[in-house]
């Protein structure tokens, strides 16, 4: 079964946010708050890594593409092919900041899965169901570790990352231009809009279970200029190209490498 | 943090056997963990933790082998060499 133009698109920036968010994920391995934290976290960047590889696969090979490509792909694009939204993208180098956006982005990433399991492309909607098996964990992970930081005397450094993030996560609900055509044609079966307003109210549900006090209200009244400089994906964030160059530092000491 | 010990139970008929310890904050991140840190390649299909805290442990001493109890540790080998004496003596 062949993907439209408009899949392939759609397709294309929910691989890229998993390879970016992956590969965000993995600058923790060995720098883990304690040992099985450490593991725990970097299976979760392994899974997002995975994800995107199954994305990456259904996109080559709808192009008649040889697999062994893929790194080529998806490494090696220009900075303007790319699609990953800006959360993805972005450098946490505070472990607050990596948790919060992994417990922001698991709340999407599920949902957005969700809205591909009825999929009329077989493999996709195979893929989701995959994919979905492992947010089960990614989420209660997130939802454990949030709830005792909460909990604890720590608790403000989550709160300060979660005003800064909320607003640069509502991006990840940024559709691409031809999003709508793939409603009417049932490809996806949920908006970024409905899937938007849903996360929304999913977020505020965990917040207030956690004892949490942060007016989301206020923080996502940022969101539309945030949206509006991704300009539906099509623009990177400040920090992409040096995030590019790092991913790119093994693969081009030796291009011709078979790895 | 609180240490637990972890087991693992393989298809079948093997039993439980101890796969190494973690730390967790509280039981549930235990269970959460020990997927992760014994259980990733599914090594096993069934999984125990028990909180260290509450693992019974015996007293070295009380499992010292005395010196002077030789006669529990009969392997047979007197009466076999009287036996092999009194053949060979044409007994």
């Amino acid at each position: 079964m062949s993907l439209s133009p408009a899949a392939r698109d759609y397709l294309l920036a929910f691989a890229d946010d998993e390879h970016m968010v992956g590969a965000r994920h993995t600058s923790w391995i060995g720098l883990g708050p304690f040992l099985e934290e450490d593991l725990a976290f970097c299976s979760i960047a392994q899974d997002e890594l995975g994800h995107a590889i199954g994305l990456y696969e259904l996109l080559l090979d709808d192009a008649g593409v040889d697999r062994s490509q893929l790194d080529a792909f998806a490494l090696q694009r220009s900075a303007d092919e790319y699609r990953s939204c800006w959360l993805a993208e972005l450098e946490c180098s505070e472990w607050s900041d990596s948790l919060v956006r992994h417990w922001l982005y698991d709340r999407a990433e599920h949902m957005r899965w969700g809205a591909l399991e009825a999929c009329g492309d077989p493999a996709v909607a195979a893929l989701a169901r995959r994919a979905q098996r492992e947010e089960a964990f990614h989420l209660a992970h997130a939802e454990q570790f949030m709830s005792r930081i909460a909990a604890s005397d720590q608790a403000t450094h989550i709160v300060s990352s979660i005003k800064r993030l909320v607003p640069i996560a509502h991006g990840l609900f940024d559709a691409v231009h031809t999003e709508p055509e793939l409603l009417t044609e049932a490809f996806v079966t949920t908006s970024s809009d409905d899937l938007a307003t849903t996360w929304v109210a999913t977020i505020t549900d965990d917040l207030r279970r956690w004892g949490l006090d942060v007016d989301l209200d206020g923080n996502l009244a940022d969101d539309g200029s945030q949206s509006d400089s991704q300009q539906h994906r099509c623009v990177r964030s400040a920090g992409f190209t040096q995030l590019q160059a790092d991913l790119l530092k093994v693969i081009t000491l030796d291009p011709v490498a078979i790895w | 943090m609180n240490t637990y010990e972890v087991f693992l139970k393989k298809p079948g008929r093997d039993e439980f056997r101890h796969a190494g310890t973690l730390d967790a904050a509280d039981d549930e991140m235990a269970v959460l963990y020990a997927r992760e840190t014994h259980n990733r390649r599914a090594e096993g299909s069934e999984m125990w933790l028990v909180d260290r805290r509450h693992v019974l442990v015996a007293d070295p001493e009380s499992l010292a082998v005395n010196d002077d109890k030789s006669h529990r540790h009969n392997d047979g080998s007197l009466v076999a060499s009287r036996r092999k004496e009194d053949r060979e003596a044409g007994q």
